[in-house]
């Protein structure tokens, strides 16, 4: 990368894929809410194309401001004729745009902090929950919240963190419930564990009611998706690499690596994608992309592999209750980003008792977006509205989601709004019913 | 420090109804077709009726020329503000002010996207019948001033058939409720007038639209052709037995390798040299028999192979890639010429095949698609706007297209509209006294020509119509 040549500040070669349409538009969160078209796909692109070929400076903070302001939810390539991966681009162009932009001091503190010490090591990621579940508990975050200014808010929506029992690792052994019909393993991640604990148990749990072992892989944590997404690529790659060894060391009896089980749709679709990210590294390209080939989502796994005597069940009377009607909500890295809409229906289609209604604006991002629901909590929030229209109008009493990032979102903003809906991942749904007899 | 004018506007829509700074305008320079640039001065995203009114006052008072923008989807140029000057988005109107499913009409606000009315009326067993092949993105507001049509409007009619009634904003602010009463129009009727007039007489805010029943039945047929003549001939055939399908459509190879490559891929043989594509719509036995009556005739002219879409789903996919195939071409170059031309249905086979010899001797990659059944040519040309040979090229070929289609009792336009990029061919197929009598109408709605200046009527014609109108003689 040359700083000095604009044409290296994006994926130049992929703009010119963009014959300016514009079927991008009405799937555009930022476009739908400000109407605005520089916030749109096809104008971020035009500005990417206008930084290349010298007609926007590449340290513009309006540009800047633009990359920023997209949650990166993909759904625009969904709909894309032309094939542009916007994804892809968006990690380029904050990539480089880290390197321009001009942050604050404080910020640069906090951003060096989360993502080259935090997120990468289990240890400190587990400190920093005690912390900050001692600062809940206290009344502490409540105090120093203020200080935060604008993301006030989004620091007092996060999750209680829960009581240490329930942030122990997965065992390194999980055995099959009934007879063992392979051996999987599975990402745990890296606040996976510590906030949502009971989603990675109810997916080894289901995996176990499927037929298959869960081995864990120990002290990894982080898979470098967060980093990508957030103009980190020198940190994706790295962790990637980690990853790729860490999983790579799992294998089963016969020295093959196992397939790895991903319950969080955004590191599942960067997981996928480790080939291309590492595709000039002669050194990594290859094993890369085998790894990414194991890489399966939870629903796409359970999908193809539960046997057909599988019968989840939510018939018993208190079952029925605790779900009552169930909307399934897509999670946009695993709709847009890894083609999976199908299989989390096809499951929850399968659960007997259950009644299964679709939200009308399914697709559509519901803000939480990695961390931008912590970034911009504002934009988050209104991003969020009309999803919240759309659940009030399915008339679901129980929300199911694939992915961690929306499970918290969708908590924070229906206690927000003040519903009466349960919010679960459908590792969780499925283990319940798996139970249920 | 800013000037008092913008103060106004700024008071008028709000902070986040003003786009005032150079990079973000960068993004409004140009709408489908990049070949136009021109970046606006202001861009203006008002939310109702009264605002666009006031911010008109203001600029008619400045005397800015003024730009009405939708989704910027359109193919000719016609959001373009060549002038400079004010780009009013309406992308921010875009509520259902009114559905109502007895008298099938809705009320709507200019800047909701097409395929949201459809989807809104769909709980009525209704919908909105113009499908441009951009309905997913483009505004009805849009339609309107290009009197947009679609796959479809050749059983249904283009955008003018379905509008009953408008909201206008003229260009000194006047709101002109055109909206009542929603039967015959009495008088002069301004509202035909003013759909197709391209942005020209003012700015509809609010739209009043015929929304039509669903069909109880649909079939999609799909006919594989070894050439781009056969398809064309079958066409023929269909109208000489008087079928009436609903849609008529026919791909080109290029096209299909384009879309077969794309998320929309349908399932079209990449082997094949054109698809036919056609709707059926009616009863469930006037369909059957239909189907039963068009296949032998589509076989006749050596389809090699015809298949009936098995599912919605399937018949959804069919048309899923027809509407994707502009976007699809930009795996083929980074820009896309989009000709819009229209023949007599007669002179469909020797105009398709004239335009490939154009291009082969242009040296371009030329894609064709059209709306055969309503004789409507998208002969596409795939170029990269950074090679200036090729652009030129890439014009010189739109014109002779443009000539071959006038010489063969055509129309420059089917549904995109002249805009910018077709003013000089207006004078080609018009005489003079045609378009000083199309100047004289607009000055009746806007005497400054401040809205959407340099579009659909040569200036040319315009100021002569001004001289020739200030000399007494002339008068007598």
């Amino acid at each position: 990368m040359n700083l000095a040549d604009p044409k290296s500040l994006v994926e130049y070669a992929a703009t010119l894929d963009c014959i300016h349409c514009g079927l991008c538009l009405r799937t555009c969160p930022t476009f739908q809410l400000t109407g605005n078209e520089a916030s749109s796909p096809r104008g971020r692109i035009y500005l990417m194309r206008g930084v290349a070929e010298g007609e926007v400076a590449g340290d513009d903070p309006v540009y800047h401001e633009e990359l920023e302001f997209c949650l990166v939810c993909r759904h625009c390539e969904s709909v894309c004729p032309a094939g542009v991966r916007f994804g892809e681009m968006m990690e380029i162009a904050r990539d480089r745009s880290a390197h321009t932009a001009k942050r604050p001091l404080l910020e640069t503190l906090a951003r060096r902090i989360g993502f080259d010490v935090v997120l990468p090591n289990r240890a400190l990621m587990r400190l920093a929950m005690s912390l900050l579940g001692f600062a809940q508990r206290s009344g502490v975050l409540a105090r120093v919240a203020p200080l935060f200014g604008a993301r006030k808010d989004a620091l007092l929506a996060l999750p209680a963190v829960p009581p240490t029992s329930e942030r122990e690792p997965l065992g390194l052994r999980s055995p099959a419930r009934v007879l063992e019909r392979g051996e999987v393993t599975v990402l745990e991640g890296c606040v996976m564990p510590e906030l949502f604990g009971r989603v990675n148990r109810a997916t080894v749990e289901t995996l176990g009611a499927i037929g298959f072992t869960t081995r864990a892989c120990g002290t990894h944590a982080c898979c470098g998706a967060l980093h990508a997404h957030n103009g980190e690529l020198e940190g994706a790659r790295s962790l990637a690499k980690t990853t790729i060894a860490a999983f790579d060391g799992v294998a089963d009896q016969g020295g093959e690596p196992l397939p790895i089980i991903v319950n969080s749709a955004g590191c599942g679709a960067h997981m996928k994608e480790y080939g291309r990210l590492l595709a000039d590294d002669p050194a990594w390209r290859e094993r890369a992309s085998a790894f990414s080939a194991r890489v399966h989502d939870f629903s796409e796994f359970v999908a193809a592999h539960a046997p057909p005597d599988w019968k989840p069940s939510v018939d018993a009377s208190d079952g029925a209750r605790a779900f009552g009607r169930v909307a399934y909500d897509d999670p946009c890295h695993l709709c847009h980003g890894q083609q999976i809409r199908k299989q989390p229906r096809e499951l929850l289609a399968r659960v007997a008792g259950l009644e299964c209604v679709e939200l009308a604006n399914a697709e559509q991002c519901c803000g939480s977006a990695g961390i931008y629901s912590m970034l911009r909590p504002a934009d988050s929030n209104a991003v969020f509205e009309p999803k919240l229209a759309a659940l009030d109008e399915s008339r679901a009493d129980t929300l199911v989601t694939a992915n961690p990032g929306c499970q918290m979102q969708w908590q924070s903003g229906i206690e927000r709004a003040g519903r009466n809906v349960r919010v679960v991942h459908l590792a969780e749904l499925l283990a319940e019913a798996s139970r249920a007899k | 420090m800013e000037a008092a004018w913008i103060a106004e506007l700024r008071a008028v829509v709000g902070e986040r109804g003003i786009v005032d700074d150079a990079t973000r305008l960068f993004a409004y320079e140009a709408d489908g077709i990049v070949l136009l640039r021109q970046r606006p001065d202001l861009v203006l995203l008002p939310r109702t009726t009264d605002e666009v009114s006031r911010a008109l006052a203001i600029l008619h008072r400045e005397r800015i020329p003024i730009v009405a923008r939708g989704a910027g989807t359109g193919l000719s140029g016609g959001a373009t503000p060549v002038a400079g000057g004010v780009v009013l988005s309406l992308a921010r109107m875009r509520d259902v002010l009114e559905l109502d499913p007895v008298d099938r009409i809705a009320r709507v606000q200019a800047g909701l996207v097409n395929i949201d009315l459809s989807l809104a009326a769909a709980k009525h067993g209704l919908f909105y019948a113009p499908d441009p092949s951009s309905q997913q993105a483009c505004t009805l507001g849009g339609n309107v001033a290009e009197n947009s049509g679609g796959p479809h409007c050749f059983r249904h009619g283009a955008t003018t058939q379905h509008v009953l009634g408008l909201v206008l904003v003229l260009e000194d602010g006047t709101v002109l409720d055109l909206s009542e009463p929603r039967v015959d129009p009495l008088g002069l009727d301004l509202v035909g007038l003013f759909v197709g007039s391209e942005g020209m007489f003012g700015v509809a805010t609010e739209l009043t639209l015929k929304l039509t029943k669903k069909p109880a039945t649909v079939e999609t047929l799909l006919a594989i052709f070894e050439s781009l003549d056969a398809a064309c001939d079958a066409v023929s055939d269909l109208i000489r037995a008087r079928h009436e399908p609903s849609a008529i459509e026919i791909l080109d190879r290029l096209t299909i390798e384009a879309v077969e490559a794309s998320v929309y891929a349908a399932g079209y043989p990449k082997t094949a040299e054109a698809v036919l594509l056609v709707d059926v719509e009616g009863s469930e036995v006037e369909v059957e028999n239909s189907v039963r009556a068009i296949e032998p005739l589509i076989r006749a002219r050596g389809a090699i192979e015809v298949r009936v879409a098995k599912s919605d789903y399937e018949r959804k996919q069919l048309w899923a890639g027809r509407k994707g195939a502009f976007g699809a071409m930009g795996r083929i170059a980074p820009d896309l010429y989009v000709a819009d031309v229209c023949v007599p249905r007669t002179k469909l086979r020797e105009v398709v095949a004239h335009t490939t010899r154009i291009a082969r001797e242009k040296n371009l990659k030329l894609a064709t698609v059209f709306h055969a059944g309503d004789g409507n040519l998208h002969p596409n040309i795939a170029y990269d706007r950074r090679d200036a040979d090729e652009v030129r090229r890439v014009l010189e070929a739109g014109d002779e297209i443009m000539h071959l289609c006038i010489a063969a009792g055509g129309s420059l336009t089917g549904e995109h509209g002249v805009g910018l990029e077709k003013l000089p061919a207006m004078e080609w197929l018009f005489t003079r006294e045609d378009l000083a009598t199309m100047c004289r109408v607009r000055e009746a709605w806007d005497p400054d020509r401040r809205m959407n200046p340099g579009k659909l009527i040569p200036m040319r014609a315009c100021l002569e119509t001004k001289q020739a109108l200030a000399r007494p003689e002339h008068l007598t």
